[in-house]
């Protein structure tokens, strides 16, 4: 245990000494993988732990930026109070609309979440404080480190609670939710409660995400904060990388991103494509994602990927 | 109080469209529970089929409808048969998942295929209209209503009066009394979801009649099926052209009483206070 | 953990050899080759490429005595805007290039050029002309495109000049994306400077495809007038349904986009006749250029080498990588700073037009006014009329 937790602060601090001796490209890189990880993180309490599939977490991310961007802008305030009123305006949606969306259930929920993200992109776009559809231009700050090293503390953070919900009496609840949220119920569970909190925790962290892109970005319209593809990314790296777990969204949004960023860096088309295919083959072959595909190769080889194949079947 | 009923009679025409559109959405999910995100994508196959009966062979669009529903049950049929069903017992998210993937490669196929060209299924009278106690009534327009009333009708039909169809109804409501009366969903299964994509087939031919086929126009129809397979009860044909009808009221009239730039929080806002406010309706049915 | 870690360590490994004196100068650009706009972006990956070939093929560009080639090198984008910023990055710090070339549409280029600023490397982009921009104050980014705001200055020009009378009403419909939002602006000001009263003003959400409800209501009050902005998939359903619905403005409509591009009128056919529209470019004779000669024959090597009539995208395209070769021959180096202030300097006749930037960027291009007349894109008024149009346009029902 001792050596796992060392091998990981060392990791961590590799990580968080790229800006010093890595290239711009990479810190660039790093940025959007980083995120894009603390976003997967962010889903997979919802989603991966309680068994609620959010299609509504760029609606926290869009409201964050935004948050963010209208403090800076309009009120002409620094970027941590930005980042400040990002998140509390986040968590306040999650808090106004989780009550009567998270008594949805499958895809119902899921659903709902989008739609919500369509309406509050819609609604953005025709408020002039947060310049309508045109957008908001934010100041150009230049230490592009900075933001590599929030979106590293982000994901970091982030993982640091989903590490404790995995081991706590609230994790264990989210589970018996996501297992079965009637006998949950039964059992003493507060699900309600227990939804809620999940889903003001994701909100946050996606929160958070939303307004460091927007300061990196300057530039933010409602068409790039409420990106219903970024959430769909979230749940594939989620779902490759291993749901409900500690690592597997991180080991997913890593290893996507590279292969993804190296296909786009060269000009190849393919790029666009491949989220789709690794997604077909990933639910396929190793519903469980990576984390699982490690244990199940182990134990079954090859045969591991014609059981999966097999168990799901018609 | 003229120009109101004009745009009422808008609303109604281009309900039914959608009404078509969500029409393979909701049969699919209400029978297969499968929520599929790759239902643009063959509703914009649907019109790239069109397209090309009428552009290349020179056969009317209307007349080129059946052509597409045939190619485009054919791919369903397959599609479901060796990509779908090896998830069909897994979790829902997964199928959504399998389903967005199906989509992005179809997009991405068609952007080779059909290149990113706008096209539109242009006939001679596509641009026709007559004009009815002080209305104006555009004929394209008023042929896709008339096929989708047609095709729902159908449907309606079909589920009701067919064995086939009985089979299907009865997989939705139960898959496991289904088995035992002797339904092989092996065999239904890959029908339904033919029967769903000839659909979408259908609706985006007529779609490129009144507006046009790109490789990328999927998505935006996707989410409007969504709205509209909700709104009228997934697999009630009548009640999901309904809904289709709905929706197509709902957006004419935000488009002159409140603001155009609202339209899509209309029909968004519709369907999450939809799914709040009457969860009971569809809890029965999942 | 590790293993992503050498997977980041992968992405920026392959690096290009130092350049030499005479290694070709690297132009880099993150196009919208896939993704919804892929339809226009292929216009600037055509056109930076057949420009940079055409270069090297007269013999590349002299600078400080050495003749050196221009290399291109393109990423991508697959029109999401995020990827596009962190491309142009990799463009300059993985792939070393130069100099940067922009993307289509105004909202890439307002993320996309942060980056030229925040790493002060010069970009000169055609692809984008909202005036926000321009307005940020920075100072190395240049674009090609004329402003957005005056699009329908010349258009309303020529209307108060051509019987049978100069137009009182009109009816503005515009997107509400920021280049249109420019044009809506700018336009009611033309308009009121005009004394035409302004009867419909209706902005839609940009990617919407209906437009029943906005001509219903334009049909109800039929204007002099209809003047049109967005994107081009939009014109071409505004069209049609106005013909479905026989919506007619008494003199004629015009659209900012659509009329000159190929694929348009290849859409719609007999329905494009007599559609007003503006461009800054058409091919020309009189458009001499040092590479190609002149207009006419720029558009004629182009439509032979890509198998589609270029139009002012592609052109204006071409018009970039022109700047860079002229701007670094007259800076002698290719100091960024040096090319920087020597691309704020140039005055130049090109198969584009004239090529100088103003103040703050931004080159000032009056628009053509072409009309649709038997499948051709004829031009009708600049500062004076050029072809007779066909005007008023007659209603729907009696072509």
């Amino acid at each position: 245990m001792t050596t796992g937790r060392w091998l990981v602060i060392g990791c961590v601090a590799a990580l968080a000494a790229v800006p010093l001796f890595g290239s711009a490209t990479m810190v660039q890189y790093g940025i959007s993988a980083l995120s894009i990880a603390a976003l997967a993180q962010a889903w997979n309490i919802l989603g991966g732990y309680t068994g609620y599939a959010s299609f509504g977490n760029s609606v926290f991310y869009g409201l964050g930026a935004y948050g963010t961007a209208i403090a800076m802008v309009d009120g002409h305030q620094s970027f941590g109070v930005g980042l400040g009123c990002g998140v509390a305006l986040a968590v306040a949606c999650a808090w106004l609309f989780g009550g009567p969306i998270l008594r949805l259930r499958g895809p119902y929920f899921a659903i709902a979440t989008l739609g919500l993200s369509g309406a509050m992109s819609a609604v953005v776009s025709n408020l002039g404080f947060a310049g309508k559809n045109v957008g908001l231009i934010l100041p150009l700050y230049r230490g592009d480190a900075l933001f590599y090293e929030l979106s590293l503390a982000l994901l970091v953070l982030c993982t640091l609670a989903v590490a404790w919900i995995s081991r706590s009496r609230f994790g264990a609840g989210l589970v018996a939710i996501r297992e079965d949220e009637d006998a949950a119920l039964v059992m003493g569970v507060n699900t309600p409660r227990y939804k809620a909190l999940a889903l003001l925790l994701a909100a946050g962290f996606s929160a958070v995400a939303g307004g460091i892109h927007a300061y990196w970005s300057t530039f933010l319209d409602p068409a790039s904060a409420f990106d219903s593809t970024l959430n769909v990314k979230m749940v594939i790296m989620t779902v490759f990388g291993g749901p409900g777990t500690v690592l597997g969204p991180i080991v997913g949004a890593f290893s996507l991103s590279a292969i993804s960023e190296l296909l786009a860096s060269q000009l190849s088309t393919m790029a666009s494509a491949f989220y789709g295919l690794v997604i077909v083959l990933a639910v396929v072959f190793m519903p469980g994602g990576l984390m699982e595909l490690g244990r199940g190769f182990r134990r079954g080889g090859r045969r591991y990927f014609l059981d999966n194949m097999r168990r799901f079947r018609l | 109080m003229h120009l109101a009923a004009q745009i009422l009679l808008n609303g109604i025409l281009l309900g039914g469209l959608y009404g078509l559109m969500a029409l393979g959405m909701g049969l699919v999910w209400g029978v297969l529970n499968i929520v599929n995100l790759a239902h643009g994508a063959f509703i914009m196959l649907g019109g790239y089929a069109v397209y090309y009966c009428h552009a290349g062979l020179g056969i009317d669009p209307f007349a080129a409808l059946p052509i597409a529903m045939v190619g485009l049950f054919c791919l369903g049929y397959l599609v479901q048969r060796f990509v779908l069903s090896l998830i069909a017992r897994a979790a829902l998210l997964n199928t959504l998942l399998v389903t967005f993937g199906i989509d992005v490669v179809l997009t991405y196929l068609a952007l080779f295929a059909f290149s990113a060209d706008f096209r539109t299924i242009n006939p001679s009278y596509a641009g026709d209209h007559f004009e009815l106690a002080g209305l104006t009534v555009p004929l394209a327009q008023l042929g896709a209503f008339a096929t989708a009333l047609v095709l729902a009708g159908g449907l309606r039909m079909f589920l009701a009066r067919t064995r086939t169809g009985r089979a299907i109804r009865a997989t939705a409501q139960n898959l496991t009394a289904a088995r035992l009366h002797g339904i092989n969903p092996r065999r239904i299964y890959p029908l339904c979801f033919g029967i769903g994509t000839a659909l979408a087939g259908a609706a985006g031919g007529l779609y490129g009649v009144v507006s046009q086929v790109t490789p990328y126009m999927g998505n935006t129809l996707t989410a409007k099926s969504f709205v509209i397979a909700i709104l009228g009860g997934l697999d009630r044909p009548l009640g999901v052209l309904a809904g289709g009808v709905a929706l197509g009221i709902a957006e004419a009239t935000t488009d002159i009483y409140l603001d155009p730039t609202y339209r899509n929080a209309i029909g968004f806002g519709m369907l999450v206070a939809i799914l709040v406010l009457r969860p009971t309706r569809l809890f029965e049915r999942a | 953990m590790r293993c992503t870690l050498v997977a980041l360590a992968l992405v920026s490994c392959h690096r290009d050899p130092p350049a030499s004196e005479d290694a070709p100068i690297q132009l880099g650009a993150a196009l919208q080759i896939t993704g919804p706009l892929a339809n226009t972006g292929r216009y600037y990956r055509d056109g930076y490429q057949i420009a940079v070939e055409q270069i090297n093929a007269k013999g590349g560009i002299t600078v400080a005595g050495h003749k050196r080639q221009l290399a291109l090198k393109l990423l991508d984008s697959q029109s999401d805007v995020s990827l596009g910023v962190r491309q142009y990055v990799q463009l300059l710090s993985q792939d070393k290039v130069d100099f940067l070339l922009g993307p289509f549409s105004s909202n890439d280029a307002l993320d996309d050029s942060s980056v030229a600023e925040k790493y002060e490397v010069p970009m000169v982009q055609g692809g984008g002309a909202s005036s926000q921009i321009f307005s940020r104050g920075y100072r190395h980014v240049f674009g090609t495109l004329p402003p957005a705001d005056n699009y329908f200055d010349s258009t309303l020009k020529m209307m108060l000049r051509l019987p049978p009378r100069p137009p009182k009403t009109a009816a503005l419909v515009c997107a509400d994306d920021s280049f249109d939002v420019s044009v809506a602006q700018g336009t009611r000001k033309l308009l009121a400077a005009a004394g035409i009263e302004l009867v419909v003003d209706k902005q839609y959400p940009e990617h919407t495809p209906e437009f029943s409800s906005i001509l219903s209501l334009i049909k109800s009050k039929p204007p002099d007038i209809i003047l049109w902005s967005g994107h081009e998939p939009q014109a071409l359903n505004f069209l049609r349904q106005a013909k479905s619905l026989g919506v007619d403005a008494n003199l004629a409509t015009s659209y900012t986009v659509g009329v000159p591009a190929a694929d348009f009128r290849k859409a719609l056919g007999k329905d494009a006749e007599l559609a007003f529209g503006m461009t800054p470019w058409i091919p020309s004779k009189d458009l001499k250029d040092d590479w190609f000669g002149d207009g006419d024959s720029f558009a004629r090597a182009y439509e032979q080498k890509f198998g589609y009539a270029p139009d002012y995208h592609a052109a204006s395209a071409v018009a970039d990588v022109e700047v860079f070769a002229r701007a670094i021959e007259t800076a002698g180096s290719l100091d960024r700073a040096r090319v920087r202030d020597a691309i704020a300097g140039v005055d130049f006749h090109s198969l584009y037009g004239r090529v100088k930037f103003g103040a703050t960027g931004q080159i000032a291009l009056p628009e053509l006014v072409v009309q649709i007349q038997s499948g051709q894109v004829v031009p009708i008024y600049a500062d004076d009329f050029i072809t007779r149009p066909v005007y008023p346009v007659p209603a729907w029902d009696k072509r």
